[in-house]
């Protein structure tokens, strides 16, 4: 009489992790049923797929590549850290000065009697807050 | 020079220390990768920025574990992102693909696969087979599968690396098997390669 089919329990047949009993029993039904067999070939291929792929060779520059990488990577690094902390100082200085100027301007346009000395005043705010932005803008560019 | 020598030529800038331990490490980092994302090239990208993360971060090493440990922690991390971002992009690509009536490529390959007889299925074929079957491990497996599979690391080592039981490898690796398995199964019973 034919036993039960055993396909859940092929791979670990495959990687040897069975009791002698259990072993035995498997054996018993592979000699029987062709089904299981044939899956148990199809398995044991599937799973040789590592042992012939695995091990790649690793390039002979590998260690080239990654030197050149390390001597750049430092620099950049450092520069980076600083535009990093740079900038958000930068922009809300801009911010700053923006709103300051905004204000001023605000009240200049209130009053009527604007005479003008805060006018060249409000003239230079704007040229010092124009021309930082255009230059920053060339250099990140 | 032993490997806490190593570690602290390193972290002085050594390069020579540096360069010492890459090239003692590189096969183990690379195919450690390798096993994770399927591709020579792939792997090679990942283990040289698991070898920059290593100089950069040389001072934070304790050196109350192997130098291998650390290493094989880094790559496997480093590796399951890229596969994690790659799944990502190919998700969007394929939506693109469905919006602009693209061609599917997955549904490309297995339609002209089933055509085929399934005695005749290419080495090729067999190994995207079993590729794609490690790709949908639940993560924690697909680590300890491949460190063990791969890198014919015993347990407890895998355990290590891992941060878990030794009782918890088994069972991630016993359930990675019957997974596996499964999936094989049911292709095999579908003929799908
Ligand atoms: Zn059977």
């Amino acid at each position: 009489m034919k036993t039960k089919c055993i396909h859940k329990d092929l791979i670990f047949y495959l990687d040897n992790e069975l009791s002698e009993e259990k072993r035995t029993a498997i054996e018993k039904h592979l000699e029987e049923c062709a089904d299981c067999q044939s899956f148990l070939a199809f398995l044991k291929k599937g799973m040789q797929v590592i042992e012939m792929e695995k091990n790649p060779e690793v390039s002979p520059f590998f260690y080239t590549r990654l030197s050149t990488r390390l001597e750049v990577k430092p620099e950049y690094q450092a520069q980076s850290q600083w535009v990093r902390l740079a900038q958000p100082a930068f922009f809300s200085l801009l911010l700053v000065l923006g709103i300051y100027g905004g204000l001023k301007m605000g009240s200049n346009a209130s009053t009527t009697n604007a005479n003008q000395q805060t006018t060249s005043s409000i003239q230079m705010l704007n040229d010092f807050e124009a021309e930082p932005i255009e230059s920053f803008l060339l250099n990140e560019l | 020079m032993d490997e806490s020598e190593l570690i602290k030529g390193i972290q002085q800038g050594d390069n020579k220390a540096f360069r010492l331990l890459v090239e003692t490490y590189q096969r183990m980092v690379v195919n450690t990768c390798f096993g994770i994302v399927h591709s020579a090239a792939d792997a090679e990208d990942l283990a040289q920025d698991v070898f920059l993360e290593i100089f950069r971060t040389a001072g934070n090493f304790r050196g109350d574990s192997k130098i291998s440990t650390w290493l094989y922690r880094i790559a496997t991390n480093r590796s399951l992102n890229f596969v994690r971002n790659k799944k990502r992009k190919g998700f969007f690509q394929s939506l693109e693909e469905a919006f602009t009536g693209g061609k599917n490529l997955t549904s490309e390959i297995s339609e002209s696969r089933s055509d085929r007889p399934d005695q005749n299925i290419t080495d090729q074929q067999r190994s995207d087979l079993l590729h794609r079957a490690i790709d949908r491990l639940p993560e924690k497996q697909r680590i300890a599968f491949t460190l063990n599979k791969y890198e014919e690391l015993p347990y407890q080592q895998i355990a290590e690396v891992m941060e878990i039981s030794l009782a918890s490898v088994e069972s991630l690796i016993h359930r990675a098997k019957k997974n596996l398995q499964e999936q094989l199964l049911d292709c095999y019973k579908k003929k799908c390669v």
